[in-house]
Formats: structure tokens, sequence, C-alpha cells
């Protein structure tokens, strides 16, 4: 059998027209062209951008982090949130990516989420599921890929992963907020989240505040936070929720929607850079770091204005590879 | 011998006369199409020698939604009768004597409705209800264990239980407000062991609860205890089967003795009625089922002092269709022959002082206390079923006993042994042998529905509702709330719509992980590199949403498709379950599935099919998502549903999960050369 080749031009510009309307079955279609893994997909990325810049886009998305252990409840939440957030706004677009992981032994994955995510049938409101491909969640290597086109779609961009493993810096350098979901637990285990975890978000969530370990746990995670974070811990919010009741979740969405309306905060350079030294990390290990940073002078050499990562990788790939084959 | 000495082998009353016992009551489960055709039906039954009434809602009345819902309206009529309002009660019991019958309704998370109904039916007759006589099945653990058809989450379906519990106590004493299912657990392959600790820890826990309530008297409890009654499966492992009766007895009067101090022996008897397994009838060969559910009634009526008080038997083509009324007369008589030909009522207990039987029993009780206890170390059913506990204990034992059909490691006859067969005649008949719901009963229904809406008088169903929103938000019972609701013609969908608006729809733990499949290694291991192969020429990992479209609420398969697919490499979207056609379709797009498994068991298959495929047109993506089906699917229809344009159908006979799963990898494959071929021209 021959490959699937990429789509024609005339079928791109259909999904792209289609993209821009929202229709879910070409931003669907997008969504997978962004996480193609051929290489014949890269040209049509590149394409798709372009024309999607050229066609005015007239927002830059704000992208939302929200992590949060297995069974804190933040599916069923954000579901609730998102379609608060189109209530309150009856023009706003949001954009859900939902990160589940992977099976080691097959790399198939259970991506269960749509089943507590769904809340609403309103077309504003766009859910995708994607695999880490790594057992311990964290994003996918496509997520940034994914976001790229997402965040010139629609107004806001929530990613939701599983926050354990190398998740916390990823996520840290793809979002303008990072959102941490727990719901009550016992001490011990909120011990384990001095370490790591608890360094990255900017605001935090106890979760299903209607259960009666609800308050205890929001005592020791303020406590925790004065401990582990000396500089701002005292200022960090964090919010008492229950989809069950409903308690907490308009103060929630208020806090989305306000940072929403304030746009973008972080440096897009600085994550384009992040990602392209994780995607040399990934292909090529330490050494293709080294050749980065050396030879070529660092990713933004690379990556040039308008931060292409397919483009800066085929050129790393050529560079790499002729450097291994002259050595050879 | 003797008249007048007494033997070992005779049963003699007080008086040493010689006596027999009473048969057990005689019922076969049924209910179709409307409310009219299940009255004639059920008249039909009686005069053949039924002896009880037992009826089958629809999975609209079932899920609390009216006939003309868009999402019920696929299934009216379906799995059972549908009932709208008290106008579809007069006439299901048109001619009927209620106050002389014993009428068990397999209903639950509407139970109250139902009984609601049935009591509003009485006060409008002049019966005095203390006459009824009867069951609500009533039993939500089991339901989101097994069956699906929960409404409100665990804690509020609890509470309504208890109130039916406290309103009948008073007011309908012969009637059973619930009835603890086992039986759904065996049908989701719970194994004796979990069938024992999960159908007593559920009655533990619904006690316990009556007892915190603190609305009976001491001598109220005991006689709340005596009505607590259950509905037990019964497989095809007879002996063991019969064990786990004679266990359940004794583990019940240990618990109720001891647990709850009852000092009346009446009220610590082991009541139980029995509906024997469907889950071991086989698509292949059907006619071998009648004679499983022979070997099956024997484990539950050979054994006196285990013996069912009420029997309901399946028809031997159940894993075809729905039965008509023959196959039902059939069932019927296989248990008239039984209880009236047969010398089975004339001795006392053949297995008495059995060191066999005694020890198998033994075990069972012993094995089954365990789990019991480790139940309520979590802090008893609700934390189980929250946690997803017990769901996983469950589709694990479904996954070993598929494992061990496919190894051949158990014998199925027909089905994985003996394969090859005379074809049988049964089916050979002008109706293929099957039931085919009439289409215009629904509309028939709609009709009535309609005229009870614009007949009522608006004021007083607006009220009786408003009231019974007030009960469920201040606590107070909704029991006679809900019988003014009835006497007020509100309909089966307003009475559930206006307590999800206060209790809210339950979405419960799926028990999709941690399953172990026993799919062959080398297969797995081939199919995993094609998947890969595939990945990287269509340039993502083959994606399948997995859903039930539908109210039919049996998750099991659905999930084992889910979990075999992660297994051999797919990225899989498990949906869940009562999805709208829009719902799975919508998942699909968003998704970019390459594949949409819809997983029906209700019959509705047809038009599910159609409200999907119609749904994928108006989103553009027929060309791009293939549609493939599985369930209990007559042979006529999935030649009806190919035509269609679904890809594949799959039936209780492809067992096989490395077949089906191979075969939707075809299917992916397919898709992907015309998508190529296409992208070329």
């Amino acid at each position: 059998m021959t490959a699937v080749s990429a789509p024609a031009p005339a079928a791109l510009e259909e999904l792209v027209e289609g993209g821009r309307r929202l229709e879910p079955h070409a931003v669907g279609r997008l969504i997978s062209l962004f996480q193609d893994r051929r290489t014949e997909a890269a040209a049509s990325r590149q394409a798709v951008l372009k024309m999607l810049d050229e066609r005015g886009r007239a927002h830059d998305a704000v992208v939302i982090g929200v992590t949060g252990t297995p069974g804190s409840g933040k599916s069923t939440l954000l579901g609730r949130v998102g379609a608060e957030l189109l209530r309150a706004d009856d023009k706003l677009t949001v954009a859900i990516l939902a990160i589940d992981p992977s099976s080691p032994i097959s790399g198939g994955a259970l991506l269960g989420d749509r089943t507590r995510m769904r809340t609403t049938d309103d077309p504003r409101l766009f859910f995708r599921s994607e695999a880490a491909d790594a057992e311990l969640g964290g994003l996918s290597p496509s997520s940034f890929q994914v976001c790229r086109l997402l965040s010139r779609l629609f107004d806001c961009v929530i990613v939701e992963t599983v926050g354990i493993g190398q998740s916390e810096g990823d996520i840290r350098h793809l979002a303008d907020h990072v959102y941490l979901v727990v719901a009550p637990l016992g001490g011990d285990e909120l011990q384990l989240m001095k370490a790591g975890i608890i360094e990255i978000p900017d605001s935090f969530v106890v979760n299903k505040c209607d259960e009666p370990a609800a308050k205890q746990t929001h005592r020791q995670l303020r406590a925790t936070l004065w401990l582990a974070r000396p500089d701002d811990g005292d200022q960090l919010p964090v919010f008492l929720t229950s989809a069950k009741t409903g308690e907490g979740i308009e103060a929630l969405r208020d806090a989305f929607a306000t940072q929403i309306a304030a746009g973008r905060v972080t440096d897009p350079g600085a994550r384009d850079r992040y990602f392209f030294e994780r995607w040399v990390k990934d292909e090529w290990g330490r050494a293709g770091l080294v050749h980065l940073h050396g030879p070529l002078g660092g990713a933004s050499t690379l990556l040039g204005d308008d931060g292409d990562l397919d483009r800066a990788s085929a050129a790393f790939n050529k560079s790499f590879q002729d450097m291994i084959g002259a050595r050879a | 011998m003797s008249e007048t000495t007494p033997q070992a082998h005779q049963l003699h009353d007080a008086d040493g006369n010689v006596v027999h016992d009473k048969p057990w009551i005689i019922r076969t489960y049924s209910g179709h199409s409307s409310a009219r055709a299940s009255n004639e039906l059920y008249r039909a039954n009686l005069k053949a020698g039924q002896t009880g009434l037992s009826i089958a809602f629809d999975l609209a009345t079932q899920c609390g939604y009216d006939s003309d819902d868009p999402i019920a309206r696929p299934e009216v009529g379906k799995v059972g009768v549908p009932i709208n309002s008290l106008d579809d009660f007069e006439l299901l019991f048109d001619q009927i004597p209620i106050e002389q019958m014993n009428t068990s309704m397999t209903i639950n998370s509407t139970a109250m409705w139902l009984l609601a109904l049935y009591v509003a039916l009485a006060r409008e007759r002049g019966i005095d209800t203390k006459q009824l006589n009867g069951t609500t099945q009533n039993d939500l653990i089991k339901e989101y264990l097994a069956r699906g058809t929960y409404i409100f989450p665990p804690a509020e379906s609890l509470r309504i239980i208890a109130e039916m519990y406290e309103f009948c106590l008073h007011e309908i004493p012969a009637w059973n407000a619930s009835n603890i299912c086992s039986y759904h657990l065996q049908e989701a392959a719970a194994t004796p062991t979990q069938e024992l600790a999960f159908a007593l820890a559920n009655a533990i826990s619904l006690l316990d609860l009556l007892k915190e309530r603190g609305r009976f008297s001491v001598e109220e409890f005991e006689r709340f205890v005596g009505r607590i009654s259950f509905l037990v499966n019964a497989g095809i492992r007879f002996i063991e089967e019969m064990c786990k009766m004679r266990a359940f007895s004794e583990m019940w009067e240990d618990i109720t003795a001891n647990r709850y101090g009852v000092k009346n022996p009446k009220f610590r008897r082991f009541r139980y009625g029995v509906q024997v397994n469907s889950l071991g009838l086989t698509e292949a060969q059907p006619e071998n089922n009648a004679w499983r559910i022979l070997i099956e009634a024997l484990g539950v009526t050979l054994s006196r002092d285990a013996r069912a008080r009420a029997v309901q038997l399946p028809t031997w083509n159940e894993a075809l269709s729905l039965p008509r009324p023959w196959d039902q007369q059939w069932a019927l008589r296989l248990q008239q022959i039984l209880a009236y030909e047969t010398d089975l009522l004339e001795y006392p207990d053949l297995f008495d002082g059995s060191p066999v039987i005694a020890s198998k029993v033994a075990q069972l009780r012993a094995d089954a206390q365990r789990e019991i206890d480790s139940i309520m170390d979590m802090g008893g059913v609700v934390p189980a079923i929250e946690s997803g506990y017990m769901k996983s204990a469950l589709v694990r034992s479904m996954s070993e006993r598929v494992s061990a059909i496919n190894t051949g490691e158990q014998i199925v006859v027909g089905l994985n042994k003996w394969t090859e067969g005379i074809p049988t005649p049964l089916l050979s008949g002008d109706d293929g042998g099957i039931f085919k719901v009439d289409d215009a009963a629904a509309h028939e229904t709609i009709d009535n529905l309609e005229r009870t809406r614009a007949s009522r008088d608006p004021e007083r169903a607006k009220n009786a509702i408003a009231a019974l929103q007030a009960a469920a938000r201040s606590g107070e019972s909704m029991m006679e709330p809900s019988i003014e609701c009835a006497l007020a013609r509100v309909t089966t969908g307003e009475w559930a719509g206006a307590l999800r608006e206060v209790f809210g729809e339950y979405r419960p733990a799926t028990g999709v992980e941690g399953q172990q499949l026993g799919l062959e290694a080398d297969r797995v291991d081939q199919l995993r590199s094609r998947v890969a192969q595939l990945a990287d020429r269509i340039g993502h990992r083959p994606r399948i949403v997995v859903g039930k479209p539908g109210l039919d609420g049996h998750s099991n398969g659905a999930e084992v498709i889910a979990v075999s697919a992660r297994h051999v490499g797919f990225d899989v979207v498990y949906a869940g379950i009562r999805l709208s056609p829009e719902e799975i379709v919508r998942s699909a797009v968003e998704e970019d599935a390459d594949v949409i498994g819809a997983s029906v068991l209700s019959g509705s298959h047809i038009e599910l099919a159609r409200q999907i495929l119609a749904q994928l047109d108006s989103f553009g993506a027929r060309d791009r998502i293939a549609l493939v089906f599985g369930g209990i699917i007559p042979p006529d229809d999935i030649h009806t549903l190919e035509e269609m344009g679904v890809r594949r159908v799959f039936t209780p006979a492809d067992y096989e999960l490395i077949d089906i799963m191979e075969q939707i990898v075809d299917v992916i494959e397919a898709g992907a050369a015309e998508e190529a071929a296409l992208s070329a021209r």
C-alpha cells in the first residue's frame, strides 16, 4: 500500500477556511496535521500557518495550563469552567487539549476525559484528547505544535495534563498561566508535593471542597507554600471549588476570564527556543544540544523571526547529519 | 410402606400427614411495544397458567425520559413497555385485578415513580393499598456496576430506596421495596464469591443506612429486615450454584442474627427469586440454550432449603433478539413440567448431610466473607463504587472469562467446541425465529402522551412538580409528592427531570483500567507491528472512539473493546454510555478518529446507525470516519446495516477479541488506501 500523502493545496485551503469558522471537522483534521510525524507534513503545517497569519488573525490566544493528579477531578472541573466561560461571554471561543499517558508496552492510550468533560454542545468549545507517548504523563511531543495552531484559531487554549514526571517544565514554558488542581487528601500525600510540583504553578485549586477533608488540605497547602515558596507563597491564589455543588466555579471562571482579557504574558521567543531545544534533545540527545549551542550558535539562529519549528528542525537535521557524515 | 410412620424421605405437616410443597411463583419477564400490547400479553400469560406478573420496562422509562425525548425515541417499546403517565398504567393493567396479583417490576432509578403510579392506580380504583403485593427491583448498586440505568448519585439513590421502605412498611406491608440483585453481577461475569460478597455487602449498606436514619422502632426494624429480598442468578455450573444458594441462606442468617440482632426467625429467612443466566447463552447453535436453561433451573430448585421463591427463565433465542410470545410460552412450560410433572416437590432437602456439599458451601462462605470484610474496610459499598473498586473487579472477571473461552480452557459447546452442526430448523419460520417490534406501536405511545399532556390540569401538574422538588431539597419523603404527581398526570420525563435538577446526574468510574485480556501473544505482537506500520503511513496511531449510543447501559462489552484496542496500540477515546448520536459523532469529529465503534444491545441498532451516519454527513465526515457496530444483532439486520454503510458488524459469535481488532485494522487500512487513491488523482 502506498503512503497516504499530505493534503493537496486546494484541500488545505478548504481546511484552513473551515478551521477559521471553527467547524469541528476542519479543526479536528488540522490538529491531526500538527501531530503528524511524517516528514512531508512539515510543509503543509508551514502552509497552514502562513495562510492563517496572512488572513489577519485578530488575537493571539492565551494558553492556560492545568495540571493535577488523576482523581483530582480536573476534567469535570474544566468542563464546568469552560461552559461558564462561554455563558459569561457570548463571543468567546475556547479549545481544551487534554493529554493522557500512553501505555509503554503497546504505545496505545486510553483517553477517557471526554466522559467527564463535555457539558455543552456549543461549537465555541472544542475538545481534543492527545496521547502523551510517555508513561507518566506530561506533554506529548506534538502538544507545542498543536498549541501553535489552536492559539491562532481560538481565544483561549486550555492544556490539561497529569502533573507528574517531566511535565512541569514543559507546561511552564507552554502556558501563560499554570494551575495545579488537588483533591482533598491526607497529610502524607501532600508532603510529596513539596518537591518540584509545587514550585511551578501560579495558582492552586483545592477541588471537591464539599468533602470534609478539604479544609485541612487547604490549610496544609497554605503552610506548604509558605515553606516551599518563601518569596511569593503568601500571595499565590488558592481557589476552593466543587463541581458537585457549584461552589467556587464562578470565582475560577472570573480568574480565567481576567487572564484571557489580559492577553499573552510569556515571551513567545523563549517558548519557541525551549521546545526546539527539547525536540533536539529528544531526537539527538546531548550530542545534538552540544551541536546546537556550539557550531550552530543556539536555537534563535535556526528559529528565525517567525519561530518556525518545522523549518528549524529540518535545518538542524541536515546540519547534524552533515557533521556526522563528515566525521565518518 | 406404612401410612402412619413418618418416613425421612417424605414431607409432613404438623399432624403427620404426608404433604407436598407448593410450587414457586412462576413468571416470565415480559413487556414490549406499548401499554396496550403488553396488557394483551399479560392477560394471555395469566390464562396460560402463569402465577405472577413480571414487567419489563423500556429503556426510556428506566432512565426517566418521556417517549418523545430525542434520546429515547429509538428505544421506545424495544426491551419493554413504555410508561409515560398514569394513563399508560390504566391501559397496562386493564381488566387485571391488581389486588390479586404478585407484580414484579424490573425498575430501578425510577422505581419510586413506578411505585407511585401503582399506588395511584389503586387509589383511583378504590383498592386498599394494603392488599397490594409485589416488588420494585430498585437496586441501584448493581446499576452502577453492571446494568447502567442509574440517574442520580449513590447517596441520593440510597435515600430514595430508604424512603420507599419507610413508606411501604405502613402503607403496603407486603411490598418488597427493593430487591438486592446479584443477578446482574453474574451477567457481568461475577464469580460465585463476588456474587455472594457484593450482594450481601449491598444489603448490609442498605440496612446500616436505614438504621442510621432511625425512623423505625426496634420491632419495625425487624420487620423491615424481613422485607429484604434478593434476585439471584444461576449459571451452568449448577452444583456450585446450588451451593452458592445455600451459602447465601447461611450467611444471611448469620448477618441478620448477629449484626442486626433479629430475633424472629421468620425475618431472618433468605428470600430470593431467580432469573437464570443469560450471559452463557450462545448465538451459535441457539437450540442448545434450551438445555442450558433447564440445567440452570435445576440449580435453584433441587435443594429444598435453598429453593427460589420465584423463578423467571430466559428464552432459548435471547442472544439473537427479543423473545416472541411462543418462546416465552416454551420457557413457561419448562417450569410447569418441573413443578407439576416431576416428584421434585415431594421431598425434604436432598443434600442435607452431604459432606461434599457442606465443604463446598464452607469454602464459598469463607471466600465471600473475606471479600465482604475488605469492602466494609473501605467504608461500605458506596466508597467501593465511587473508587471504582467493585467495577474493576467485575471487569477483571469478565476479561478472565473471555480469555478462558478464547484459549479453550472453558468449553462452550457449539461456540469453541463441536462447532460444526446441522442448522437449526427453529430459525426457519416466516419470522426468522425472532421478534420484531412494530414501529407503529411507538406512534401510539407518543399520541397517548400528547393526549395526556393536553388534557391534564396544568396548574395541578405544576404544583405537584414544585412540591416534589421542595421535598427533594428539604429531605422530607418524596413518596407522597410522587403519588400526587402521578394523579396529576405528570409524565415520567418530568418526574425524573425535576429530581435531576435537584440531585444532578451521576457519572461513574468506568472500570476500563487494569484488565487482563489473555490474548494470544503471537497474534498481539503481529498486530502491534501492523498497527505501528499503519501509524507510520497515516501519520498517527490509529484512533478509535468507543461508545454506547442510546440508553442501554450494559457497558462491559464496550469497555473490553476499548481496552483491547489500546492493548494492540490504538489511541482509544472512550466516550462512555448514554450518548446521543450527535455526541458520539461530535467526539469522533473533534478527535479526528479513524473509526467509531458503537455498541448496542437494546435492539435499536438500525435506528441508531441511521442517525449516526446522518450526523457524520452533517459534519462532512462520512468519508473520513468509518463506523463499526457491535451488539446483539440478528443476521438479517447485519445485512441491512452493511448496506447502510456500516463497515463491520460484530455479534456475540465474534468472541475472539483479536479477530475483532484485526478486522478494525482492516477497515482503517482500507480507508487509508481510499484516501491515498483520492489525493493521488
